[in-house]
């Protein structure tokens, strides 16, 4: 590999990997606050590009949009997309884990609901939305804007970068410095004694249902531009961010961001090295090193009590 | 006490016991023969599948309609998604229905490799419009009860090697399959007819379902091939396709059947311009032997016929003749019998089988993307010249 493919592939992988990082939040904020690993969050990602996907079809961008009316599309398609996430993991947690947590049922039963309610959200969008693959409409002629280290990167890969920073620094700040982020690491340290604080448990974890959901739902929509849209594009890449915020260190929001960008590097850089059909497996070779020498994860500690 | 809840609890299970062999007896219908496909009719790959399924719905209506069979013919579908984990269950739930007689399909290549061997054990004969990898009809599979409608792989991968060596003067070929048992089959063949041909290549494997297909256009960029070869399915092809052309690939790109389908054009969009598609099936709609199906299609379906819709309509009306000729009175081992020996001809070409199974033709045709719609370019190895 020459000096400037190394660049290109470098570049390619931090873009993927600012993805991965996006969904990897989504497990670790869930699994922060209630130690479940809600395996149905691959399903509030594929439905946040089902939601973008109609916002435009809505809209229909049409052949040749102005610059103006594409940054326009892009948004509108966006909230689509942070919506339909947002509403499905206020659902989730609503319909689904609320009521297990009233009972005060045991982490497996829990596993075991996000597992079913994966089953049954993808099988209810390829009921609702076809099993055939869809694709968004054009909203803006991709071309290249700049490059780094002559590595060049068109307003896809643009746009799929600055808003994953953007989320990410956002939801940092939100965690950091506001009441709800401090009710959040309350819950997430100690729940039991959060609430004899005064902190509202229920709709913290509510929010931080949400916050999730949007952020997958968004991720939805990015992932949506690389690829396409269908009901079952939620697994591969659920399961890859899932092993990211294992590798950053579950529960740990800022590990999850480490995690994703070295997994969507190490997958990236595999392909020239190895082929695509070693992507999925150097990505798990990387989270089983991280296991064996850190089984915390590479910034984890040990976590709080569950809610 | 207890006498009385034991009648409580026989008097609703007599009843639905009774209920139940009624639901049997109505059933059996001596005068209604069956003839299934099997395919995808749900999934990634659906558009593939009803192509098909079209093409064999309008040949069993078309024959119930003329009104001179003095038996009546149902369709029966059998969805498997064209997967091979799912084509056991799909298969036996057609030779669990005893009326079926007949299946048009398994559509797939990898699912036909599974499924092939429970009909042959049930005798049920299978005629596949589209399986194309070549080793389904290798005698030592024992698959007794697998007829080939088309020419497999071998002459398709050929064909795509033929025409990139004397027609375009390629000299480095960038060769991808998606992993399943139709693109490995295809790129295997294709890469022996290119290395014959002294052309480089360079194999990989790209799995089906890769979520991001930036990294391998890079690769294919980098590498310097001035052609490359797609052996695989749509689904997957048209993300590739769009980023081959953000990645400024401008050489020449060529996939096979599982590729020639309008939702190729539709997902992949401007991507998709020039590229050459193959294909051992003719276009409905350009040929002239075909018109007059094209336009019943059209009618009944409301969309043009898709890739292998004619052929699969022709394997039906072959199955079809076979049953009249026997008067309707058919046993499966019968039919597959008659079949084997059968000599059909077509609208779209006549068939006929060796002794595997395998169908006895070469054609392939090559079509090409031009102004987002998939034009027919004519035989490939005549184009090839």
């Amino acid at each position: 590999m020459s000096l400037q493919e190394f660049w290109d592939y470098l570049v390619l992988g931090v873009m993927l990997g600012s993805l991965y990082a996006v969904i990897a939040i989504g497990y670790t904020l869930v699994y922060g606050v209630l130690q479940l690993i809600n395996f149905a969050h691959s399903e509030v990602f594929m439905l946040g590009a089902y939601g973008s996907l109609i916002v435009l079809q809505l809209l229909d961008p049409g052949d040749s949009p102005s610059a103006l009316a594409s940054i326009g599309f892009v948004a509108m398609a966006m909230a689509g997309s942070a919506l339909f996430g947002g509403v499905t993991a206020y659902g989730l947690e609503k319909v689904a884990y609320r009521p297990l947590r009233r009972r005060g049922a045991p982490r497996l039963i829990f596993l075991i609901t996000a597992i079913g309610a994966s089953f049954f959200l993808y099988n209810l969008a390829g009921k609702l939305f076809g099993r055939d693959p869809l694709t968004l409409p054009d909203m803006y002629e991709n071309r290249d804007v700049f490059s780094v280290f002559g590595a060049g990167v068109n307003i896809t890969q643009m746009l799929q970068f600055l808003t994953a920073v953007v989320m990410m620094v956002g939801l940092d700040l939100v965690v950091n410095r506001t009441k709800l982020g401090k009710g959040i690491r309350a819950v997430a340290q100690d729940a039991e004694v959060a609430s004899l604080m005064g902190v509202d448990i229920d709709r913290v974890i509510s929010r931080t249902f949400v916050i999730g959901g949007v952020l997958g739902g968004v991720a939805g929509f990015l992932f949506a531009n690389l690829n396409q849209v269908s009901y079952t594009m939620g697994f591969i890449p659920g399961i890859t961010a899932f092993a990211a915020a294992v590798v950053g260190g579950i529960g740990n929001i800022r590990g999850a961001m480490a995690g994703g960008v070295l997994i969507g590097v190490v997958e990236t850089m595999t392909v020239p090295l190895l082929g695509d059909e070693w992507r999925s497996v150097s990505a798990m070779v990387v989270l089983i090193l991280v296991l064996m020498f850190r089984p915390m994860g590479i910034l984890g500690k040990q976590v709080g009590r569950a809610a | 006490m207890l006498n009385k809840s034991i009648v409580r609890l026989a008097v609703p299970l007599v009843v639905g016991a009774l209920a139940l062999t009624g639901c049997g007896d109505s059933g059996a219908d001596g005068d209604t023969i069956k003839i299934a496909f099997q395919g995808p009719l749900s999934g990634d790959n659906v558009a593939l599948g009803e192509n098909e399924q079209n093409g064999v719905k309008l040949a069993i209506d078309q024959a119930n309609a003329k009104g001179d069979l003095g038996f009546k013919l149902e369709y029966v579908a059998s969805d498997d998604q064209g997967l091979p984990d799912k084509a056991t269950a799909a298969a036996q739930k057609v030779i669990d229905d005893e009326s079926v007689v007949a299946v048009v399909g398994p559509a797939f290549s990898g699912a036909t490799n599974t499924a092939s061997p429970l009909y042959a054990e049930a005798g049920l004969v299978t005629v596949s419009p589209s399986a194309t990898n070549p080793t389904l009809t290798d005698p030592k599979n024992n698959f007794t009860s697998l007829l080939r409608g088309v020419p497999n792989d071998s002459m398709q991968g050929a064909g795509m090697a033929t025409y990139y060596a004397k027609k375009l003067k390629a000299k480095k070929v960038y060769l991808i399959d998606d992993k399943t048992d139709y693109g490995a089959g295809l790129a295997g063949v294709a890469e022996k007819g290119l290395k014959a041909a002294g052309i480089e290549v360079v194999r990989k494997s790209v799995p089906q379902k890769t979520p991001d297909y930036s990294a391998t256009a890079k690769d294919v960029v980098n590498s310097k091939a001035d052609a490359l070869i797609y052996a695989g399915y749509y689904q997957d092809a048209a993300p590739f396709a769009k980023k081959l052309k953000e990645a400024g690939y401008k050489g020449a790109a060529i996939s096979g059947d599982g590729t020639n389908d309008g939702k190729f054009i539709e997902l992949a969009g401007a991507a998709s311009e020039g590229w050459f598609l193959t294909c051992p099936c003719t276009d409905a709609t350009v040929e002239a032997g075909t018109k007059q199906f094209a336009a019943d299609y059209q009618k009944a379906f409301n969309r043009a016929p898709g890739t292998y819709s004619a052929e699969s309509y022709d394997i039906t009306n072959m199955i079809i003749e076979q049953i009249k000729a026997a008067k309707g009175k058919v046993d499966r081992e019968g039919l597959r019998d008659a079949l084997k020996k059968a000599t059909y001809k077509g609208l779209t070409k006549t068939f006929s089988f060796d002794e595997n199974g395998e169908f006895k033709g070469t054609d392939v045709y090559l079509y090409q993307v031009k102004d987002g719609k998939i034009a027919y370019q004519g035989n490939i190895n005549q184009l090839a010249g």
